[in-house]
């Protein structure tokens, strides 16, 4: 039906207004607010959980925990172990006894002090069943520690006690040369029995918040943001006085508010941008290789995998640089032992998988023939990964890498829940798993170990590993202790149980403003360090 | 016009409330044979820590008794804790959400009506000509691009490209309006459709015909006469609008990492949270069966008819 004009005058008077406001409001203070430079916005790669240092679980909790507590020791700005809340620290010769000589101007962020009677109360708490601290099993090289935490014995009996108000003392069952190190994580850090006695779980409310680190808790608001500022009892000031973290384990959304100016730092971002990163944010870009393991593992209770011929195959015919250089680009380096080559002081054996690829194809083909597999009788194997892009990159590679032996691949992908979980119960035929630890051998080499439990998926079993891992765990000194660790290591590669693929590297970017970050392999950047140079936007 | 009687309206709320109750019983079962529980991680907990935190949260009883237990705190509006965020129950978690949820959801609907309804209405009172081709082609294609898309590009554009918005979070007005817009998008194509429809529905009535014969202004007759008739199926469309919205923001909330109930759900989805999803299924369930309700009643309102047959 045709229109009068005065209806296109009418419609068009009214769509232009309204278009005209539209972009107004749009427009009107478009830029994003410049953030007062006290405060400083950093994307964390999710929501805690909690902020209950025992009933911790994240990696991006801990995170949050390194600036709200301190514990006997703590990071440097680099990332290395340094005194904390103790001063100094001895250990008897028999390597059993640790005494810790506490600061003496600890106080908690109400201004209570501190002493060595909180750290006790804290070590029981973590240990007591009623707490059901998922990571209590950190602390079980205590005397007593399981069977406190299996509520076999009163928490009285853990091994650890003060003999003064500075002076800690911890009582362990066999010698752990690396204590300081782990008591590094929130789970030895100490809580405040007055404010818990008082107000009971709700302590972990910024309305109650107590704690004795660089920072407290000043909002948390769910999903949203936590907020933190400047704890005015520390004992060394920190320079930044307000922080919020935000919760983005959307890793392009965290990229997208980076490169909004919104965000000072993130934890994270995809790595198909990291060309893009290299190019356009080359000196926000910050990456670090990370103390972590990703692998696969043989389920060895079934045939053919419990055949070291096969899985030896099937390693040999992995390149774990093509992994990295082509298929992830991502800045992982590839693995050439179990353990990442990040940790300190320790050494891979050698091993035999040098050679052209076409000797090692030829070898493999070999091994498998004698295993009894050939194109007539083709290997056909489930590989289960996590549904996450990057990794079922990789195993699609690891499959194309296979096929080169004839060996037909399926791959199956489940979310990280069902996939550990399955994992555990041995329901696989070869898996991807990861593990992200602390910068010691001995925390890698033991996921082979047979008394380690279900977190040995593969269900690996070797006397000559147990008995080299078994004489490490007792043995007080460091370099004697990895010598162990490498014989084991050793025979752990010789067996194949598991195919080391690959390290992680941190992928972040830091406005270059931002002072005092350090790249290393924890990925560790407590804000106490940090300081802002003037001024900051986004590059 | 006369109210609904009150049997009808009995009838309907308890009819809701049994809906209700089907639902969260069928997502209780659900939400438990998931693959995968909420204290599974990498590593395997020792049982007896394992123990502890399924005795804290009553997994440890036969399931029977913990869907008792549920309903039984439902019923005195108490949603449970949660699993992972074991700082905040649901409660709080919801109550912490749904405003932003809500306001998302808000202004999508109120987007989604104005450019609608606009767009449809220029169409339609241009039928057959460039304007209308132009709007309606532009329509489809809004219509075919979903929000997976739309949203990262409004992103990339507005925020990245421009700075002109913030790219996620909700901390002001200015987080909202790209979210809003990306909500609102799929919902404006259809609404525009709907008006499109009925304003040239209305053109050809013959009561138009005697208001332009009577002489009345042209602005008078679009305002008075063709739009509000033309508007009925568009309210009729947005009860189950309504609905969809609110589901659609689990998508927008997390594209734009907005803090709303919408992320909560896949957040407690991945986590094995059970009573995280279960709260989420609750309020949103409980959202959508009021919207029903309410759009049942409206019709029995505007045509007795309905509840006599009933």
């Amino acid at each position: 039906m045709p229109l009068s004009p005065m209806h296109h005058r009418f419609l068009r008077g009214r769509c232009l207004r309204y278009s005209v406001l539209l972009l107004f409001i749009c427009c009107a203070n478009a830029t994003p607010q410049s953030h007062a430079s006290t405060t400083l916005y950093v994307g964390n790669s999710g929501e805690p959980g909690t902020l209950d240092p025992h009933r911790y679980n994240l990696r991006l909790e801990e995170t949050l925990l390194n600036d709200l507590f301190m514990g006997l020791t703590t990071f440097s700005a680099q990332g290395d172990v340094i005194p904390g809340a103790a001063a100094s620290w001895s250990v008897s010769e028999d390597g059993l006894q640790w005494r810790f000589k506490l600061r003496t101007d600890l106080l908690w962020s109400d201004g209570t002090p501190l002493s060595a009677d909180d750290f006790v109360y804290s070590l029981r708490r973590l240990l007591d069943p009623s707490t059901a601290a998922s990571l209590a099993y950190f602390m079980y090289m205590l005397k007593n520690a399981e069977a406190v935490n299996k509520g076999e014995l009163p928490v009285t009996a853990l091994g650890v006690r003060s003999t003064d108000r500075h002076t800690l003392v911890m009582e362990l069952h066999a010698p752990y040369p690396f204590l300081p190190e782990r008591l590094l994580y929130p789970t030895a850090f100490p809580v405040p029995k007055h404010v818990i006695d008082k107000v009971g779980d709700a302590w972990t409310k910024p309305a109650h918040w107590v704690s004795n680190g660089a920072y407290t808790l000043a909002d948390w608001q769910p999903e949203a943001y936590v907020e933190l500022q400047q704890n005015p009892n520390f004992f060394a000031r920190a320079p930044i006085q307000r922080a919020r973290y935000l919760p983005l384990a959307n890793e392009q959304a965290a990229y997208n508010r980076y490169r909004n100016g919104e965000l000072h730092a993130i934890a994270s971002f995809p790595a198909s941008e990291i060309a893009n990163a290299h190019k356009n944010y080359s000196t926000s870009l910050r990456q670090a290789p990370l103390l972590s393991m990703m692998y696969l593992v043989f389920n060895t209770r079934q045939p053919p995998f419990d055949d070291a011929r096969v899985r030896t195959a099937l390693a040999l015919v992995i390149d774990q640089d093509i992994l990295t250089d082509k298929v992830l680009r991502s800045g992982a380096s590839a693995a050439n032992g179990f353990t990442p080559a990040a940790i300190n002081n320790y050494e891979h054996p050698k091993t035999d998988t040098n050679g052209t690829p076409e000797q090692l194809l030829r070898r493999a083909q070999q091994l498998l023939a004698d295993a009894g597999y050939d194109a007539n009788d083709p290997l056909r194997i489930t590989l289960r990964h996590v549904s996450s892009n990057e990794v079922k990159k990789v195993n699609l590679a690891i499959a194309g890498m296979w096929r080169q032996l004839g060996v037909i691949t399926e791959l199956q992908q489940s979310t990280m829940n069902a996939h550990f979980a399955d994992l555990r119960q041995g329901e696989f035929d070869v898996a991807w798993a990861g593990w992200i630890g602390e910068n010691n051998a001995e925390h890698y080499l033991s996921l082979l170990a047979s008394d380690v439990g279900d977190v040995n998926y593969g269900a690996y079993k070797s006397a000559e590993f147990d008995r080299l891992i078994s004489l490490a765990r007792n043995q007080a000194d460091i370099a004697k202790r990895n010598e162990l660790l490498q014989q084991a290591e050793a025979v752990a590669l010789r067996d194949a149980p598991v195919v080391p693929l690959y390290s992680l590297a941190s992928r972040r970017l830091v406005n270059p403003n931002l002072r005092g970050w350090y790249d290393n392999a924890r990925d560790i950047h407590p804000l106490r360090y940090l300081r802002f140079a003037q001024d900051s936007t986004n590059q | 016009m006369r109210l609904p009687p009150a049997g009808f309206l009995l009838r309907r709320i308890l009819l809701a409330a049994l809906t209700l109750l089907a639902l969260i019983s069928v997502v209780f079962v659900l939400v438990r044979i998931a693959p995968g529980g909420p204290f599974d991680g990498e590593r395997r907990l020792p049982d007896a820590v394992e123990q502890n935190l399924r005795a804290a949260y009553y997994l440890d009883e036969p399931l029977p008794k913990q869907y008792l237990r549920y309903l039984h705190g439902l019923l005195n509006g108490n949603l449970g804790p949660s699993f992972r965020n074991k700082d905040f129950n649901v409660n709080e978690l919801i109550a912490a959400g749904l405003p932003t949820s809500a306001t998302l959801g808000a202004l999508a609907l109120a987007l989604a009506l104005i450019a609608g309804i606009s767009i449809g209405a220029t169409a339609g009172l241009h039928q057959g000509s460039a304007i209308d081709r132009w709007l309606m082609a532009l329509n489809n294609l809004n219509l075919a691009v979903p929000t997976l898309i739309t949203a990262p590009l409004l992103v990339l554009l507005f925020a990245v490209v421009l700075s002109w918005l913030p790219a996620g979070g909700a901390e002001g007005w200015r987080h909202f309006v790209l979210p809003a817009i990306a909500l609102a998008l799929p919902f404006s194509g259809a609404i525009a459709r709907l008006s499109r429809g009925s304003v040239i529905e209305q053109l050809t009535t013959d009561h138009l015909r005697t208001a332009r014969a009577k002489g009345l202004s042209e602005k008078r007759i679009v305002l008075r006469h063709i739009l509000p008739l033309s508007m009925l199926p568009v309210l009729s469309y947005l009860g189950p609008a309504s609905a969809a919205l609110l589901t659609g923001s689990v998508v927008v909330e997390q594209i734009f990492a907005m803090p709303g109930i919408g992320r909560y759900f896949v957040e407690g989805a991945i986590n094995n949270d059970y009573t995280l999803v279960m709260g989420v299924v609750v309020v949103y369930s409980t959202f959508i069966a009021c919207f029903n309700l309410a759009i049942d009643l409206a019709y029995a309102w505007i045509d007795p008819r309905l509840t006599a047959t009933q």
